[in-house]
């Protein structure tokens, strides 16, 4: 019994991670912008379809392969703030709304015009299984677990002690004073979208090596991620890591005790409850929005 | 007057159109156009007319859709009479759902309603004893015929159900015309304007949001309804959030916050895909990329942007202002 | 007026054709089938044979009806093997495109709204490997299917189960299907009849991936068997993570599929000695020389080794001939009554086990004989057939309606 539980906490904590990565990039998008981004999940499967297009095509390695496809999403991500994003910033909020909705369409089925509609499940060769104590931890497991952590370090360390990250902390705490102060938004929004767009990337490349990449995965994606947000708090960067795991970790120990079929509702249900009780997140303070 | 001359056309139109066209599957379109332009005039309420986004209008449509049926296939009771208790059903659900949604605003009420509309269709899919799951609901009976002067009409027939929802479209547009013109319309739409400001004023505003809500969402219900009489089959994918989001889109398309612009919008995405059809893996892209265009550089809609050009055309000729609108 | 000129041209544009060959005429088949999405991995292939069935044919000179030679052609589209999708396609066909026939299907719950609705149309419908039983046990009189239903070979595949000494099985399934539910339902009472034991039912949606949760929940009870069924994508990542969880009890399992759909998801450690306990589909070993030359021939015109259900389309086409053949007309009521009456064509692929030496049953169903196949180095091993009485379970079939 003990050896399932910590089985199930394992493979919580794994798919848990995924969704860390993934909520991270939309909760810095929405703490510095405002927009919910939609298309963040495309965004994802489009660089798991790059790095696999990369592995086969140039038989270079998967670090390489996703490193490069990460600075391909990076670039995507600052074009679509420029070209799309931009224009809308002093609308009223629903446009820029509208805006993620339509590019979401368009990346999603450019996707599947470039890619094809078949899965595409990324190879890795990390085959082997670790067997301890009766809790068996595949190696590629394990690798998912280290890459989101290092990315996840990595990035607070970009936010916390560089120019840019205070540039954008400054921004996300009071915009109006951060202008005055000369920071140039303009080129916090374009690093903050290709900061999140190259982490929503790893995350794609993680689930295509995971699972596949394939029309239809990137709504679950940025639905989950959003589902993140929400009990984290919109735009806060611990609510994503402690959110994202928290939601991988319940879903696997519901469809372990509770219902297979309903280990998606958990989510929501756990995002509703949230709302009543705590609005603003689990971790945020409740400030006077 | 343009404006009367305007409504007398496009009613005419409708009723004329099963002669127009004889196709049955013209007749088939438009009959599934009619049905989306009630959803779309529904959420229309709460976007165009209250600044509220839902994402869930497709799911408020399947809980009217598989109420309607089950009512009818399971407790037997005539398919008119599940027609009017759906809705009813519906909004009783969105009643539920809206109080904890509407504690919080703007981006975050958008996502608790796409979440909202993720449950509905998890639930579609997943209780199988009584939705039979993703294999869905077959063989639910069109309305009841009935008799006016020894002439017998079968709504079998889709030249009448097309009347049938014609008439329905008509029913819910005066109904939100009066809505609008009434105490509430005016109440929600302050709070699109400014809902601190109307919260000021002492109106509570939680209550007209809540309304507001709950009425789209039994337009959407009453729109299922007529959807599942119509198909006589049902499964849960016509009511996924991509479907809320073509919802959104005709409103947006048409023109937010006008009472023809979700007629146009919801015409339209029903009419396009059937147009583009040659290209029909790069519809969608076209679509989204219309979408953005028409945001960026259209933001009030199709609508708004067309009566603009006719008025100044208008006064170009004449010389002198239109009366009113 | 425009309009008038175009609609001239376009018609004379479209009867040039005809007027050149005015002895041959054009039949055109409308086919739905899963074309991208999870049931692609079926419904692609159908298709492929579909047109390599009409390619033959009408290199051969054609159907020759009464005293007209026709030409196949078809019109295709995309079901996704959605439901609401599968309904709209059948609209355009018949409404829009004014077509005759149906062919394709691979799919339960697309093929079965279809179903549902088609009774009423002036139609006929031909299903490939769409499984769900209602879909022929209905009793429309225009829907004919090549494949039997899943619990035909459901209770086939748990008589084996237990035969091969499990005594405790654990269950792991896609949860509404159709075709699954019905094949898993018989498969159980057959096993639990020859006095085994089911630990766990546990169940996996249309969209899952991740089936680690269900299968390491399976593992605590121990089971000394397992039982995986579902699409076949789904079904190799399930075997993929059971190996990743280090299960190694017998796995059998029901999905269809060739070797290469499976080794794309999972490795061959992964999938050494998985079973496949299926209705006998197309394979080369276990049926001779024309699946031989039908493999043959579909890697010429594809490039791609037939998969195992794409032999229920192909053989659709062939049923379809022999029937307009026999009839003398393209009149739907004679063309019924031939499909009823119809022994089994030549050319088809599938070994089919008439019922009154009739290829379909009085419920437009046909019987294929069952099979146990077992992957090993890499392919699927013909292992040994699975006793199964096509006359009794027909008669029984007559007596139900879903």
């Amino acid at each position: 019994m003990l050896v399932d539980l910590i089985q199930q906490l394992f493979n919580g904590l794994v798919i848990g991670s995924i969704y860390t990565l993934v909520a991270l990039g939309l909760t810095i998008i929405f703490g510095i912008l405002g927009i919910a981004h939609f298309a963040h999940g495309s965004v994802a499967m489009f660089g798991g379809y790059l790095t696999f297009f990369f592995i086969q095509q140039f038989g270079i390695g998967l670090f390489p392969a996703m490193a490069v496809a990460m600075a391909v999403g990076a670039l995507l991500g600052v074009v679509l703030e420029r070209v799309a994003y931009h224009p809308v910033r002093n609308a009223p909020p629903i446009n820029a709304f509208i805006i993620a909705l339509g590019l979401t369409l368009i990346i999603e089925k450019a996707n599947l015009l470039v890619f094809g509609v078949d899965q595409v499940i990324i190879p890795t060769g990390f085959d082997r299984v670790f067997n301890i104590g009766g809790v068996t931890l595949p190696e590629l497991r394990v690798y998912i677990l280290g890459i989101a952590a290092f990315l996840v370090v990595a990035m607070t360390i970009l936010i916390n002690r560089t120019w840019m990250g205070m540039a954008v902390r400054a921004v996300a705490q009071n915009r109006p004073a951060a202008i005055l102060m000369g920071i140039n938004v303009n080129t916090v929004s374009m690093f903050v979208f290709g900061l999140s767009s190259a982490l929503g990337v790893a995350a794609g490349v993680l689930v295509g090596a995971l699972f596949a990449v394939a029309p239809g995965v990137s709504g679950g994606l940025v639905v989950k991620g959003f589902a993140v947000l929400i009990l984290g708090g919109l735009g806060s960067i611990p609510g994503a890591i402690i959110g994202g795991l928290v939601l991988g970790v319940s879903e696997a120990f519901a469809s372990a005790f509770v219902s297979s079929a309903y280990k998606d509702v958990i989510a929501f249900l756990l995002m509703i409850g949230v709302l009543l009780i705590k609005p603003e997140g689990l971790m945020r303070r409740r400030s006077n929005r | 007057m343009i404006r009367l001359v305007l409504i007398a056309a496009v009613a005419f139109g409708g009723i004329a159109f099963p002669y127009l066209l004889t196709s049955n599957y013209f007749i088939h379109l438009a009959i599934l156009a009619i049905i989306w332009m009630i959803v779309a005039q529904g959420a229309n309420v709460i976007q165009g007319y209250t600044g509220y986004v839902s994402i869930a209008q497709a799911g408020f449509m399947g809980i009217g859709a598989y109420s309607s049926a089950l009512l009818n296939l399971n407790a037997g009771w005539p398919v008119w009479i599940c027609m009017i208790v759906s809705p009813l059903i519906t909004a009783a659900a969105s009643l539920i759902a809206g109080y904890p949604s509407l504690r919080v605003k703007g981006h975050y009420f958008a996502i608790v309603t796409l979440a909202l509309n993720m449950v509905i269709f998890i639930v579609l899919v997943n209780w199988i004893p009584v939705t039979g799951g993703e294999g869905g609901i077959a063989g639910i009976p069109a309305p009841e015929s009935i008799r006016i002067a020894d002439i017998e009409i079968s709504f079998l027939s889709r030249v009448n159900y097309y009347y049938l929802v014609l008439a329905a479209l008509g029913l819910v547009m005066l109904i939100i015309a009066a809505l609008l013109r009434s105490r509430v319309g005016l109440v929600l739409q302050a709070i699109r304007q400014n809902e601190t400001m109307a919260e000021a004023a002492g109106v509570a505003c939680w209550r007209y949001k809540l309304f507001s809500f709950v009425f789209s969402a039994s337009l959407a219900g009453f729109a299922g309804s007529l959807y599942a009489h119509y198909m006589s089959f049902l499964s849960p994918a016509p009511f996924s959030v991509d479907h809320s989001l073509n919802a959104i889109l005709a409103v947006i398309l048409g023109g937010s916050g006008t009472l023809a612009g979700p007629l146009v919008g919801a015409g339209l995405t029903v009419a396009l895909p059937e147009i583009l059809r040659i290209a029909d893996s790069y519809r969608l892209i076209i679509y989204g990329v219309g979408l953005v265009i028409v945001v960026i550089f259209l933001p009030r809609g199709l609508v708004p942007w067309l009566s603009d050009l006719v008025r100044r055309a208008v006064r170009g000729r004449t010389g002198k202002p239109t009366e009113g609108r | 007026m425009n309009r008038l000129c175009m609609l001239a041209v376009t018609t004379a544009l479209a009867l040039l054709p005809q007027m050149a060959t005015a002895a041959e005429k054009t039949l055109t088949v409308g086919v739905s089938d899963a074309l991208s999405g999870g049931g692609a991995v079926y419904g692609e292939p159908q298709r492929r044979a579909i047109n390599l069935a009409i390619e033959q044919i009408n290199a051969g000179g054609g159907v020759h009806v009464g005293e007209d030679t026709y030409k196949l052609k078809t019109i295709e589209y995309d079901d996704k093997a959605d439901p609401t999708e599968a309904t709209n396609v059948a609209r355009k066909l018949i409404d829009r495109d004014g077509v005759k026939f149906l062919m394709g299907y691979c799919c339960s719950a697309s093929t079965g709204a279809v179903a549902s609705i088609i009774g009423r149309e002036d139609v006929i419908m031909l299903v490939g490997t769409a499984g769900a039983r209602a879909i022929t046990a209905a009793g429309n009189d225009n829907v004919f299917r090549t494949r039997p239903p899943g619990d035909y070979s459901g209770a086939a595949a748990g008589r084996f189960i237990a035969s091969k000494g499990v005594k405790r099985l654990g269950v792991l399934a896609t949860r509404d299907v159709a075709l699954f539910t019905q094949y898993r339902d018989a498969l159980i009472e057959a096993f639990e009849a020859e006095g085994g034991e089911v630990v766990a039912l546990e169940t996996f949606g249309g969209q899952d991936r991740d089936m680690s949760a269900q299968l390491t929940k399976l593992r605590g009870l121990e089971p000394d068997g397992y039982f995986i069924s579902g699409y076949v994508e789904q079904v190799a990542f399930a075997y993929r993570q059971a190996y990743e969880l280090g299960i190694t009890a017998p796995r059998y399992g029901f999905s269809g599929g060739s070797a290469e759909q499976f080794l794309s998801v999972a490795s061959s450690e992964a999938l050494e000695g998985v079973w496949d306990l299926i209705a006998i589909e197309f394979n080369a070993d276990a049926l001779g020389d024309t699946a031989k030359a039908y493999a043959k021939a579909y890697e010429e015109r594809w490039d791609a080794y037939p998969t195992p259900n794409s032999a229920f389309a192909y053989d659709q086409v062939y049923v379809l001939r022999d029937a307009l053949e026999a009839a003398g007309t393209v009149e739907l009521d004679d063309v019924k009554k031939a499909l009823r009456n119809l022994a089994v064509p030549e050319e088809t692929v599938l070994e089919y086990l008439p019922v009154d030496g009739k290829m379909f049953d009085p419920k437009g169903q046909a019987y294929i004989s069952n099979g146990a196949f077992q992957f090993h180095n890499d392919k699927w091993d013909f292992v040994t057939k699975l006793p199964s009485d096509s006359a009794a379970y027909s008669a029984y079939f007559q007596t139900i309606t879903k």
